[in-house]
């Protein structure tokens, strides 16, 4: 498809790195030169150097024939005459960046007048995120499908638990009732599918799929329930925080927010009557240890400089916080971070993108089965994506044991009506229900795409508990 | 620097030249000729390529790795394509294969053929050939056909595509090769039809339209397009050497209905005013030494589209025109073709700019705090951009002088010495006296030989590509 993406800067680089591996035509239209110099040196795709909001700039770009055009400049107002302009010359669907709260409320009446296809919030959405992270803490990371039916999760294995060791078709029977699926394992840089055989080691981060309240049980038998999250103490006052204590605020949650400018504080505090608000240096440990940090149930750390979070993070998570969440914009620090025992660490640029990946692949496939839902796992590495089964889909009805799945595919869930089914050799697929596939790597757009071309024969199985 | 990923990509390149060289073996085997040189060089590529490309390494390119590539594969192309020449026996020595094969691949049309005519039409079309494959470039034949040659190939094609800036027609580097290149075959063939129908026979419209498309310059005739004496011949080749001399971002521009984008460019206003006021220039200064003004009229526009889109075809022999005449051709030598085609020389939007730089300098000396852009099609050229123009400019004045002074150790006279040069670091073809176009390379020395066809691939990859294997901090692993 051809995409043209405004604004080069965190989002907009790494949504263009990304559709670039999935073969699509990209131009990138920026203001600054040594910006566009760099995206062209790393990137195979076409720059062009002026503003958004310039008709002459859009059409040079090819806004006149573009399928979709994202506005990912620093300004909101920028980002929306961008789109106007691109729709009237031509564009399929526009996306904005719509980052100040002050649009939020009347972003539907904006939407309708300026044609805006999709609106995006990248502070928003890593708040949402948050809050999830925090209604189900014993998870580093959770995505939700189906409307919350199923879950998702990632949790890092220690040395202490009962799984690491044996393979996992040995495991008791308790577990195996509990009708959950290992659907993925990170172990160093590798995603692995994991079968029954599989044997998982202290270190490796397992992602499992199921019901809510079947992981709850889970992580009850593994003893590491944590109770659920009364207090949360936030270092940073943004645009993030804000957005993260009005959604705790709504679930009843005590918050502590350390800002250090004065006047954001009073601001903040004009907002959230009933938070705490601290007017001080997030990354003095005095001031946190005055205030009780180690009294609070989870942490999160949401301060402008990547390097800050993750060093009170570690603090944190030393005194002995069993939920800490670290915002980090740089991917390369991940690799760092979760060798000091960190894991729940969002970045809002990467979660900006793949909210846009997912309509970029939904656009795609706008003939085939719909997908509803996808969510990069493992630092990108693996990808979960929900699917409706269409009658389009091949091979209806046929038992999953007889199907030739492409290698690194794994149907994960089958939601049918009211029912979840981890799926067994003998289930198969039907039309109107709703799949979970995992796959490693990237690239499949269509449900279709998980069938290998070859003649069918037994099914990968996952490793099943 | 990664040199697995780089003889990865050489290997590639070999069997696609292995591919390319079937061509004149058919011919050859038409013709009733031996197809002994082209099936033993086909088998050496085959062999050395399959065992490069079969090297495992990461398929990562930076910068380094698409110079290094690009300057090596340009070296390794010539060696391999001097390999027919050899094999047929019809060439005096192996260093006079190389010569032939650079100037070939390069675009230049120098030669070192006293006697074109007597050679066999396999070898000749081969000849002609690798102007048509040097002209649009190896490596954009490489990205456009060849799948993935690795990530970031960009840096290859970007080390390859002459002119100050290296832009693309559509995102995907590949899809930018294929168009380029669906644009060069179609012009070529309807070169190719235009010369059949104005009575040239197929070979021969073969061999020149490969020649002109290039803009390299090598015909099968002694005399060169003169030989035919046909002022519709003539005619068409100068139209289609001057179109094989523009960006070809026109075309696509003009294919995508860009009309106006198109013919507004600066670089080729700037180049149609001089074509024309060289041509006017000459036609008076050589009008006395023919019948009338359309006679020299005729001639004037042949040599100067022949030398500014640095092919080196000939219709007369201008080394008996007056000196005035000879010195605007010396002069076009520097400037030679836009960016962005298949033509060599400084590059017209080098010299343009060149000019408006100068002309701010002199601003800023009347006026020290003046503050001024230097604009290119309405929009800014960035300071860095100059820079690298007017860096461009003295190492390629300082390759040329310094191929003279090597060049005159076999003692001609300076005119020549420094014509040959020039004409080799600009790819076009031939100089004055003795290598004026009915003269030939022959005299010159074994070492002369090899420098001049180091400087017609210097000329051909402007400069860098090739200077970075001489330096030392490119070969570190570190």
């Amino acid at each position: 498809m051809k995409i043209v993406i405004v604004g080069n800067g965190k989002v907009g680089f790494s949504l263009a790195e990304q559709l670039v591996r999935e073969e699509h035509d990209i131009t990138v239209v920026d203001v600054r030169e040594d910006s566009l110099r760099r995206a062209s040196d790393m990137l195979d795709i076409m720059v062009v150097r002026g503003n958004g909001v310039s008709a002459a700039t859009l059409r040079e770009a090819g806004a006149d024939t573009a399928d979709i055009l994202v506005a990912a400049t620093n300004s909101d107002e920028v980002n929306m005459v961008c789109c106007l302009t691109a729709k009237n010359q031509g564009t399929k669907y526009t996306i904005a960046r719509i980052r100040n709260p002050e649009y939020t409320t009347s972003l539907a009446e904006l939407r309708r007048n300026l044609k805006i296809d999709m609106v995006i919030n990248p502070e928003n959405a890593t708040a949402v995120e948050i809050s999830r992270l925090l209604r189900f803490p014993s998870a580093a990371n959770i995505e939700t499908f189906c409307r919350g039916r199923v879950e998702l999760v990632g949790f890092r294995l220690q040395e202490e638990d009962f799984l690491v060791g044996r393979p996992i078709h040995t495991l008791s029977s308790q577990i195996k009732k509990l009708s959950l699926l290992f659907c993925a394992v990170e172990r160093d840089d590798n995603v692995i599918i994991p079968n029954g055989s599989f044997v998982p080691q202290a270190g490796d981060k397992l992602y499992m799929v199921g019901r809510p309240v079947s992981l709850d049980q889970f992580f009850r038998v593994l003893g590491r329930y944590a109770p659920k999250v009364h207090s949360v103490f936030i270092v940073g006052g943004g645009k993030i925080s804000l957005y993260l204590a009005q959604i705790l605020d709504k679930m009843g949650m005590n918050l502590k927010i350390v800002e250090q400018n004065e006047a954001r504080c009073r601001f903040i505090s004009e907002h959230l009557p009933r938070a705490m608000i601290l007017c001080g240096d997030g990354t003095d440990q005095e001031l946190l240890d005055s205030e009780r940090l180690t009294a609070s149930d989870a942490f999160v750390a949401l301060t402008d400089r990547d390097e800050d979070n993750l060093i009170i993070s570690l603090y944190a998570s030393q005194k002995g916080l069993s939920k800490v969440v670290t915002k980090s914009n740089r991917q390369n620090y991940n690799g760092i971070a979760r060798s000091i025992g960190l894991d729940s660490i969002l970045s809002p640029k990467q979660i900006t993108a793949s909210h846009i990946l997912q309509v970029v692949r939904g656009m795609q496939n706008s003939q085939g089965s719909v997908m509803n839902a996808l969510y990069r796992i493992a630092d990108g590495a693996a990808e979960a994506m929900e699917f409706t089964v269409s009658t389009s889909t091949k091979h209806l009805g046929v038992p999953l044991k007889e199907l030739k799945l492409v290698p690194g595919i794994l149907i994960a869930v089958i939601v049918r009506g009211q029912e979840i089914i981890i799926p067994e050799g003998s289930s198969s697929l039907q039309a109107n229900d709703n799949v979970i596939i995992i796959s490693r790597g990237n690239g499949i757009l269509d449900l279709n795409d998980i069938y290998a071309k070859a003649a069918p024969a037994a099914s990968e199985n996952g490793g099943r508990a | 620097m990664n040199l697995k990923l780089v003889l990865r990509v050489i290997g590639r390149v070999l069997m696609l030249e292995a591919a390319a060289l079937v061509l004149p073996m058919v011919v050859a085997l038409l013709y009733g000729e031996s197809a002994v040189p082209f099936a033993l060089t086909i088998c050496i590529l085959l062999a050395a390529g399959l065992l490069m490309s079969a090297i495992p390494s990461a398929p990562h390119f930076y910068s380094r790795e698409g110079f290094i590539a690009v300057g090596l594969i340009w070296l390794l192309v010539s060696l391999t394509g001097a390999l027919p020449f050899y094999f047929s026996g019809e060439f005096p020595s192996f260093v006079d294969c190389l010569f032939e094969s650079a100037s070939g691949f390069t675009t230049t049309g120098a030669t070192i053929l006293a006697d074109i005519e007597s050679h066999s039409r396999g070898i000749l079309f081969w000849r002609a050939f690798t102007h048509w494959m040097g002209g649009m470039g190896v490596l954009v034949l490489a990205t456009a056909v060849v799948p993935s040659l690795g990530i970031r190939s960009h840096y290859l094609t970007q080390a390859e595509t002459p002119g100050p800036v290296f832009s693309k027609l559509v995102p995907k580097q590949s899809q930018t090769s294929k168009i380029l290149y669906s644009i060069y075959c179609a012009l070529t063939l309807i070169e190719v039809a235009c010369l059949r129908l104005a009575g040239m026979p197929l070979y021969d419209s073969f061999i020149h339209a490969f020649s002109s498309a290039g803009t390299g310059g090598f015909s099968n005739r002694n005399a060169s397009v003169g030989a035919y004496g046909s002022v519709a011949i003539d005619l068409i080749i100068t139209v289609f050497i001057l179109l094989f001399s523009l960006n070809f971002a026109v075309y696509f521009l003009i294919l995508t209905k860009k009309f106006k984008d198109a013919l507004c460019s600066d670089e080729l206003r700037f180049f149609v005013g001089v074509v024309t006021l060289s041509t006017l220039l000459i036609a008076f200064n050589i009008s006395p030494l023919y019948a009338n003004i359309w006679e020299s009229l005729r001639y004037a526009v042949f040599q100067v589209a022949s030398i500014i889109s640095t092919t080196g075809f000939a219709t007369a022999d201008y080394v008996l025109w007056p000196h005035f005449a000879q010195t605007i051709l010396i002069l076009l030598m520097f400037c030679g073709a836009c960016a962005g085609s298949t033509g060599g020389g400084m590059k017209c939007s080098r010299v343009l700019i060149l000019f408006r730089s100068i002309r701010r300098e002199i601003h800023r000396i009347v006026h020290p705090r003046s503050v001024e852009v230097v604009k290119l099609d309405g929009k800014v050229v960035e300071e860095s951009t100059l820079q690298s123009i007017t860096i461009f400019v003295g190492a390629y004045l300082l390759v040329i002088l310094g191929a003279t002074l090597v060049v005159s150790l076999d003692n001609f006279s300076f005119a020549v010495s420094f014509s040959a040069a020039l004409t080799c670091v600009s790819n076009v073809g031939p100089g004055l006296e003795l290598i004026g176009p009915t003269g030939n390379f022959l005299a010159f020395s074994q070492l002369s030989k090899l420098i001049l066809s180091l400087c017609m691939i210097i000329g051909r990859l402007e400069i860098f590509p090739i200077l970075i294997l001489f330096s030392r901090h490119a070969w570190q692993r570190v």
